[in-house]
């Protein structure tokens, strides 16, 4: 098995905590973002992906 | 090497192996080592390096000689565009650490786009450049390998999350604690200060206290849990949505505290706050100085008429709601030359870390031309007992020309501050005033305030 390698500490309780979570919330990601492609297939433009747009864009 | 400055390497730079930040005859370079020559490569032929510098969540760079490199193992040499102040994150408010906290977000999104993740998310990664946060450790980033797991999910919950939940829920100071914890705050630590109701709010229950709880359990296990583990990119995604819904879903109760209200509070007439803000414009003007320290800015009034002045200007208060509203009023205007800062004139943020050097103290990063203090000498001299020569003092150590609001006795928000308590302050006068203030100042010119008793000077150090 490979190393994972990091210069940080990533946590070994952490690391097997993140990939539970990210199980769970991969089930309502999922389903948001199909409703949201079929939205925008529907109205036939584009819709902003899910996770795009996190912080508000710098104006400059 | 003869004839060439010395290079000194930024104390706050030595964590990372791939390479260091140093400064080599007052200019910052960066050098990049060979362990990361293949990440580094792909950075720029994947566009990346590109992108997130014209999206303005990275400081630009420019190529600079190798052998700049006052280290053995240096694959380039790069010149980063240098940030004017230099903050640290508990130098901010709320709404500063949530953005940064976004910005890191935004950064690894983007980063996923062009096959590259981040590999760490320390807050200390991101300043604030023109009013807003922006990364500037342009070797954050490396490939991004498929279902390995995001490796700075512990450091973001430590630096970003567990100090936004407590001030959202627990109280606006806690942002303090990131001072005692220079790795972030202890999850054990957040999860034990939080209400109970956070565990059942899902974000936090999941990133805050399971993550502790997970982390205490797998504290022996070492290197065989973590190998085993692994994220699917689309649970990564997901993971990072919903780190991002959290942090986004985090707000202050609405509630003033003492100083967020001040301003509105104040002793002026409207003829009084014009005759301030007219005098101080013009003392401005007449100091000519191009960085500006407002002490004790509270929301900000008097950073404004410096800004406009053209000055860049951080302005310091010790209470973190009106560094906040101050925050929030300027993320809404297109003023970009006012750096909000949360920190205590009587208690200025200390240098902290390895060798007590690696996070420089306030004092250490002053470079101001000009400092304003106004309505702020009776705050330190009455209400925090500092005697009126040990105020001048500091004073002079954070900017050679000062202007300077003389508040005497007899006006009220000084009998506010002794309405309870003796008078120890015999020699709070005009008189002590200007012999304590004259031993480390010239006093080029004074003018008092009209409907008012204060008078507002404007002093040059004597050097």
């Amino acid at each position: 098995m490979r190393l994972l390698f990091a210069y940080i500490d990533p946590g070994a309780g952490s690391l097997v905590i993140q990939a539970i979570i990210a199980t769970v919330v991969s089930i309502p990601f999922f389903f948001r973002n199909a409703i949201r492609s079929m939205v925008a297939k529907f109205r036939g433009k584009p819709q902003p992906v899910d996770e795009k747009g996190a912080a508000p864009p710098d104006p400059e | 090497m003869i004839g060439r400055p010395a290079a000194e390497r930024v104390p706050g730079s030595y964590r990372d192996p791939s390479g260091f930040v140093f400064r080599r005859d007052g200019v910052l370079y960066r050098q990049i080592n060979l362990r990361i020559a293949d990440d580094w490569s792909l950075f720029s032929s994947s566009g990346l390096h590109a992108a997130l510098i014209e999206k303005g969540l990275l400081v630009a760079d420019e190529p600079a000689a190798l052998d700049l490199a006052p280290e053995p193992g240096a694959f380039e040499v790069v010149r980063p565009e240098e940030i004017g102040f230099i903050s640290y994150p508990y130098e901010w408010c709320f709404s500063q650490l949530k953005d940064a906290a976004l910005l890191t977000l935004q950064a690894q999104t983007l980063a996923a786009e062009h096959g590259m993740t981040l590999r760490d998310a320390s807050a200390y990664n991101v300043q604030f450049r023109r009013g807003r946060p922006i990364l500037i450790d342009t070797l954050s980033f490396e490939r991004a390998r498929s279902d390995e797991p995001w490796k700075p999910y512990r450091q973001f919950c430590e630096h970003f999350l567990a100090p936004l939940a407590l001030m959202a829920h627990r109280d606006g100071r806690l942002g303090l604690l990131l001072r005692d914890f220079i790795d972030g705050v202890p999850l054990d630590l957040a999860s034990a200060l939080l209400p109970r109701g956070t565990r059942w709010s899902p974000g936090l229950a999941a990133h805050v206290h399971l993550h502790s709880r997970a982390q205490r359990q797998h504290a022996g296990s070492g290197a065989e849990a973590s190998r085993a583990v692994k994220v699917s990119d689309t649970r990564r995604r997901a993971l990072l949505d919903h780190l991002r819904r959290t942090v986004e879903g985090l707000h202050l109760p609405a509630q003033g505290t003492q100083w967020a209200d001040y301003a509105d509070q104040t002793s002026y007439t409207a003829a009084g706050t014009a005759s301030k803000e007219a005098i101080v414009g013009r003392m401005l003007q007449a100091a000519n100085g191009k960085r500006a320290w407002d002490v004790g800015a509270n929301t900000g009034r008097y950073s404004a008429i410096a800004a406009t002045a053209g000055y860049e200007v951080v302005a310091i208060d010790g209470d973190w709601a009106a560094v906040e509203r101050h925050y929030l009023a300027l993320r809404s205007t297109n003023e970009r030359r006012i750096m909000p800062l949360l920190a205590d004139l009587a208690d200025p943020s200390p240098a902290i870390g390895w060798a007590n050097r690696e996070r420089a103290s306030l004092l250490e990063r002053a470079g101001a031309d000009v400092v304003m203090a106004l309505a702020v000498v009776h705050h330190l001299a009455i209400g925090r007992n500092v005697p009126l020569p040990m105020v001048s003092e500091l004073l002079a150590r954070l900017a050679p020309k000062l202007i300077v609001e003389w508040v005497p006795k007899e006006d009220p928000m000084v009998g506010r501050l002794l309405s309870a308590r003796e008078d120890v302050f015999p020699d709070y006068s005009v008189g002590g005033f200007r012999a304590a203030f004259g031993r480390d100042f010239k006093i080029v010119e004074q003018a008092p305030i009209d409907d008012s008793p204060r008078v507002l000077f404007r002093m040059e150090r004597l050097d």
